[in-house]
């Protein structure tokens, strides 16, 4: 029955479908053919308030044979002798085409709400947090030395946060058009993971890389692919136990590169384990984790537009992200020179 | 001696900023908020360096960038938006001397201007052997050493580190050094610089991942960093 599963969401039309048709059948002559067509119509309502246009129209299809077979004289014939009903087909894929439109511009508008309360939930904490820590500074008196360092050191990793999230954004806009605007180039990993841990100066020395030093140049978009790193990393400090080991692996595999990010922590259960690359969510038990939700479903999509898959899963006394990425293009193999 | 400093920002907070930082670190500063400013602080107060920011109400930055190239050789940072990195590599062909990428440090401000002026006023040394950190090479005898042990460098790695220590804290750009290493033509063969780099690295850095020398500008290209180089300290 797993296969199904995408496709659960014809189910409930489907039996609306056959409801209709058995009362349809039972009662046509005191319902009315206009009546008849009129129920018809709710399957395709349902189906297209979900925005699928595919969906909607096979929906309206099964709409439209079931009428004409069974009430549209000739009854269980596909010929129309009247005109008139071959208007009416044309007006039921109209409405579903309109209806699936209108909730495709809901749904969009949605996400947007979605996204903007996210951000700036995002922003704020570490912007509180500067803003906080400034008025502290602003007062002045009764600062001990090392009072003020803390202070100083808070005010900056939140800018480093806030400036982290506002990179994600501007990559996640570029990558809405994926395939258009990736600017693939030869990358070194070892280089990409530099800039990486560039970008972690406090955290810097939690963070144990282990590189295959005979990893091959790989042909994909650098900025992106640093940010999957960052984000990567990111989030497994965020989620890991406090001053544990973060550990980044990178190999290559048959035709394949393998990242994988390990952190301690507790063990995720199985639904968040597949759920946590979507969109804006985030653990139940971290809300004011100060972290923001955009990062994983960046990696995802960082990921896909390299054609690679990501996953989680739990092991070893924490939560390993891996990902897999194939190598597409191979460099040209060096020339070998002597020493 | 003071030197002046000219600011062609039109963010006012960021240029409030800067000047105030630069007056602390003993500069003396001059702001312009657009082209038509900046061309008249230029020739009458005639600025030892010069900070730009690319996108000016009045145009285009980089006309700021010829027109001053063509008369004098004052050294010119670039302060740049990210995503720009196609800009940043056209002002840098154009004559600009280093950028740095908003929101950027003043620390790291300083340090590119420190190294851009002392390149513009010439105090670079003659001699062949050069020396950075633990790293130090003889062009003569083609010959490169880490504390004081001899590295087994090929030709072409050999060719990059020179290069490199040649231009010290430098930002070079890829085409640039694809064409001064390997020569015309090469520009675009970006995977010859990625392994080379990579196989440099392994060789001269501690940790390859955390860079002490060559290190890299996303997009741009590299930098090697120096700190105690063969050139005096100002």
């Amino acid at each position: 029955m797993i296969f199904l599963r995408p496709y659960r969401h014809y189910f409930l039309p489907f039996f609306i479908q056959v409801f209709i048709t058995l009362i349809g059948t039972r009662f046509t002559e005191s319902i009315g053919l206009i009546n008849i067509a009129i129920l018809h119509l709710i399957p395709v309502l349902v189906i297209a308030l979900r925005g699928d246009m595919v969906a909607t129209m096979i929906i309206t299809t099964i709409s439209v044979i079931l009428f004409d077979l069974l009430y549209i004289p000739p009854k269980y014939s596909f010929n129309v002798h009247n005109l008139i009903y071959a208007w009416s087909f044309i007006l039921f894929y109209v409405v579903g085409y309109i209806i699936t439109f209108q909730s495709r511009r809901l749904h969009s508008t949605a996400i947007k709400d979605v996204l903007l309360s996210t951000l700036s939930h995002d922003l704020k904490t570490p912007l509180s947090s500067i803003i906080g820590n400034i008025s502290l500074l602003h007062k002045r008196e009764k600062l001990n030395e090392s009072d003020h360092n803390r202070i100083v050191v808070q005010i900056k990793q939140s800018s480093q946060q806030m400036n982290r999230l506002i990179l994600n954004l501007l990559d996640s806009a570029r990558l809405q058009n994926t395939q258009t605007l990736l600017q693939p180039q030869w990358c070194d990993w070892e280089d990409l993971v530099g800039i990486a841990l560039q970008e972690f100066d406090q955290d810097h020395q939690l963070i144990a890389s282990s590189i295959d030093p005979e990893l091959p140049l790989f042909w994909g978009d650098t900025a992106l692919l640093v940010r999957l790193l960052v984000n990567l990393l990111d989030n497994g400090i965020k989620y890991s136990n406090d001053d544990t080991l973060i550990s980044l692996t990178i190999q290559s595999l048959n035709d394949s590169i393998q990242i994988s990010v390990f952190n301690q922590s507790p063990p995720i259960k199985k639904a968040d384990l597949k759920n946590m690359f979507e969109k804006f969510y985030r653990l139940e038990n971290t809300a004011d984790m100060g972290g923001s939700g955009i990062g994983l479903s960046i990696c995802k999509k960082i990921v896909t537009a390299h054609q690679g898959v990501i996953t989680a899963y739990n092991g070893n006394g924490g939560v390993f992200l891996e990902v897999i990425l194939p190598t597409i293009k191979h460099p040209d193999i060096r020339p070998k020179e002597l020493l | 001696m003071k030197e002046l400093v000219l600011i062609i920002e039109d963010d006012k907070a960021l240029h409030k900023m800067l000047s105030f930082a630069l007056e602390q670190e003993g500069y003396k500063s001059l702001i312009a908020e657009d082209l038509k400013s900046a061309h008249r602080h230029f020739q009458v107060h005639k600025p030892d360096i010069i900070l730009l920011d690319l996108g000016l109400p009045d145009g285009d930055g980089k006309s700021f960038i010829k027109m001053v190239r063509h008369e004098v050789t004052t050294p010119i940072i670039i302060l740049s938006a990210r995503n720009d990195e196609k800009e940043i590599v056209t002002s840098l062909d154009m004559g600009a001397d280093d950028y740095v990428t908003k929101p950027f440090s003043m620390h790291e401000l300083f340090a590119r201007m420190r190294s851009a002026y002392r390149r513009a006023s010439g105090l670079n040394s003659s001699s062949p052997i050069l020396t950075c950190g633990s790293l130090s090479i003889d062009t003569q005898l083609h010959s490169a050493y880490k504390h004081t042990q001899l590295l087994k460098l090929t030709p072409t790695e050999f060719n990059l580190l020179k290069y490199c220590m040649l231009h010290p804290n430098q930002v070079l750009v890829h085409a640039r050094l694809l064409k001064e290493v390997w020569g015309v033509g090469y520009q675009q063969e970006m995977q010859y610089l990625r392994t080379f780099i990579n196989s440099l690295r392994k060789k001269i850095e501690d940790d390859p991942t955390r860079p002490h020398y060559i290190m890299t500008e996303m997009g741009i290209g590299y930098r090697f960093f120096c700190e105690n180089s063969s050139y005096p300290k100002e």
